[in-house]
């Protein structure tokens, strides 16, 4: 069974391994094991409440039950910006006209931005090559907007991602390279692994403050802003399924896109529903394809959990689930569980209760 | 013999025939269009004598005469009031010092701001001569003839003064600096733009310039390589005002990228270096060679001629040119050395 629980200490080495792998482009997640251990004790601090609610950090592990395995992350900041400067270059447009010669020109620029401060980021979504298949990447992407929604007043209204710009194999970026690396003698991957240990305000401090127009950047650079990297397509395209939309803002480093939405018009929480735990004596087949699933989240703040179970669990008032998932969910007959479709083409369980 | 006055309308054709035959950027001072051109001489006229709409905003042009054939081989003008009530635009060269202590690093970063701050300093513009007299004394008596003026009417000029030396042009007419920036936000080829600037009003350069500072390093090559130096052509008045006391400072121009040199008005070497002398006649003239000015206005003349030192501020000038000028012993002169 596969089962999103919070991040815990005994996740380090599943962790670093993952990040290891991951390589150059996963900036929140640099393979070092002390900033790992640290991200990890966040998380906990989090979920227990032991630190403000804006300092959040909410990590959530996949685990593989039989493997007994972390095979995947995801997390949720609560706010950014707070403690460091969040910047952003906005994408926008800039009109010189003039009537007596009939010229009319739109330059489009770049504006030094800070517009996502205080706003919630879901972030650091990570899983391991090996489970790729069988929606494990929707589960571990989607269960953090059951969890949003659930726990509303400690996020913003407003829930954004930050997707990750076009770099070429050995790690150049075209922007970078034709923008940042003029005032900032640095490669992209060693900025990109600045940016992952802390320091992006301190690079961010460096770049251009005025606004930059685009004509004055070469093609290869401007081609690039508002686009992702081709490996996080289909994030992109999960995160539209969502309602999720491109903000205007990009990253200053590699002009990747900001998507956002608003919480309450993200699909997974319009299309989700609640219902009560009854724990069933006859056998259930839990394996079914991807399709025919949907998420169950047992609605806990401290200790979330979600997994995955057939549609045909779903009754007109109750949900009937197995033994093994109730007490993988920690919850017992009668408690209210969370319900959200799994796959975008999949009928949703609105429709297949109203069946 | 070469003669410098003001500009007058019979002028116009052989002006006009020396602005097309100079391929070089003058079109935005000195306008190729003919009425345009009148207008301008006229308004030269008119501020010379003094007339009150044109106080305060004078706009002087001046030529070359040689007095042999009464043709005209150069022009020269004075603005009293950089914009002439509007807005006179550069960018000022500015650094900024991007540095992290956390990181460890500091780095120097080129900003070209737009700025008027030259606006009302008189401007010394429209100078253009025959190619063949460059280098020679006619050049540097059609331009420092300018400035003995201004010493003889230091009231009507301001205490800085500014001229804007062409930048760099390839032969193929690309202008580097106006491809890599003001192309993009004008959308008009460089003659375009620097044709509206002569003949229209200035408000399309206040519409159509770029708003915010320009970070150089994000110019092109060529660019960069351009911004602040004159066109070839221009690096013998360069040398002239050099001499004079104007330096580069730290403004350029927004369509081609050249540098504006500047100076204060009263450190310039003609201004401090002129002085009033008497007018005395004499047979045997020995010495060096001066500029010297006679009249006011639009009587204002200004010869090369070798002038020999009298007592008590005088000085001895060949006759021949005391009539050339029509000018009599006991009238007052300003004079420079050559």
């Amino acid at each position: 069974m596969l089962i999103i629980r919070p991040l815990q200490e005994t996740d380090l080495d599943d962790l670093y391994r993952m990040a290891k792998s991951a390589g150059k482009g996963l900036t929140s997640l640099p393979a070092n094991k002390d900033r790992l251990a640290g991200k990890i004790n966040r998380a906990q601090e989090t979920f227990n409440q032991r630190c403000a609610p804006e300092a959040g950090m909410y990590l959530f592990a996949l685990e593989d039950t039989e493997l007994k395995q972390c095979v995947g992350i995801s997390g949720i900041e609560a706010r950014v910006g707070l403690e460091e400067v969040f910047y952003n270059y906005r994408l926008s447009t800039t009109v010189n006209a003039s009537r007596e010669l009939g010229v009319h020109v739109r330059t489009p620029t770049l504006h030094l931005s800070n517009d996502m401060t205080d706003t919630t980021e879901i972030c650091s979504l990570l899983l391991s090559d090996t489970h790729r298949k069988g929606g494990s990447g929707l589960l571990l992407s989607r269960c953090r907007f059951m969890y949003l929604d659930d726990f509303r007043r400690h996020f913003s209204e407003k829930v954004f991602a930050e997707m990750r710009g076009v770099s070429d194999e050995s790690g150049r970026s075209p922007l970078w390279d034709a923008l940042g690396a003029r005032f900032f003698d640095m490669e992209f991957s060693q900025a990109d692994y600045l940016s992952g240990v802390g320091n992006k305000s301190f690079i961010a401090e460096l770049m251009p403050k005025f606004p930059i127009y685009l004509p004055l950047l070469p093609g290869a650079a401007r081609a690039v802003i508002g686009r992702v990297h081709d490996n996080t397509a289909p994030a992109l395209k999960m995160l539209q399924s969502e309602g999720f939309n491109f903000n205007g803002l990009v990253d200053i480093f590699d002009g990747g896109p900001l998507v956002e939405a608003f919480i309450h018009n993200i699909r997974t929480v319009r299309e989700s529903l609640n219902r009560h735990v009854l724990i069933s004596r006859k056998p259930i087949n839990l394996e079914v394809p991807a399709e025919e699933r949907v998420m169950i989240s047992n609605r806990s703040f401290r200790d979330f959990r979600v997994t995955t179970i057939p549609m045909q669990c779903i009754k007109p008032d109750t949900v009937s689930i197995p033994a093994e998932v109730a007490e993988a969910l920690d919850v017992s007959s009668g408690d209210l569980v969370r319900l959200a479709p799994l796959k975008d083409a999949g009928r949703s369980p609105i429709q297949m209760v109203a069946h | 013999m070469w003669v410098v006055r003001p500009a007058q309308l019979k002028d116009l054709p052989d002006i006009k025939a020396l602005a097309s035959a100079l391929k070089a950027r003058v079109s935005s001072t000195v306008p190729a269009d003919e009425a345009k051109l009148a207008e301008k001489i006229e308004y030269s006229r008119r501020s010379l004598a003094g007339e009150p709409d044109t106080a305060g905003n004078e706009r002087l042009m001046f030529v070359l005469e040689n007095t042999k054939t009464g043709k005209v081989h150069g022009t020269a003008g004075i603005d009293a009031r950089a914009g002439s009530g509007h807005p006179f635009y550069n960018y000022r060269r500015d650094a900024l010092i991007h540095a992290s202590h956390e990181l460890g690093v500091s780095s120097r970063v080129d900003v070209l701001y737009p700025s008027h701050a030259l606006t009302d300093r008189t401007l010394l513009c429209s100078f253009m001569i025959a190619p063949e007299l460059r280098g020679t004394e006619a050049f540097e008596l059609l331009s420092r003839a300018r400035l003995l003026f201004v010493a003889r009417h230091r009231a009507l000029f301001a205490k800085l003064m500014a001229v804007e030396i062409q930048g760099v042009q390839l032969e193929s007419g690309a202008v580097p600096f106006w491809d890599s920036l003001g192309r993009h936000f004008f959308n008009m080829d460089f003659e375009t733009a620097d044709a509206h600037s002569g003949a229209l009003s200035k408000t399309f350069i206040a519409e159509l310039m770029p708003p915010n500072p320009i970070y150089v390093t994000l110019l092109t090559d060529a660019a960069q390589a351009a911004l602040g130096q004159p066109h070839a052509m221009a690096a013998q008045t360069c040398d002239l005002l050099d001499r004079e006391g104007f330096q580069i400072g730290n403004y350029v121009d927004i369509f081609d990228g050249g540098p504006v040199l500047e100076a204060r008005t009263d450190m310039l070497r003609s201004v401090i270096g002129s002085h009033r002398k008497t007018l005395r006649t004499g047979e045997e003239i020995r010495g060096d060679v001066y500029l010297v000015s006679i009249g006011e206005g639009e009587a204002f003349r200004c010869v090369l001629s070798v002038l020999s030192e009298g007592l008590v501020e005088t000085v001895k000038m060949p006759v021949t040119l005391q009539t050339q000028l029509n000018c009599s012993h006991g009238d007052e002169l300003l004079v420079v050395p050559l």
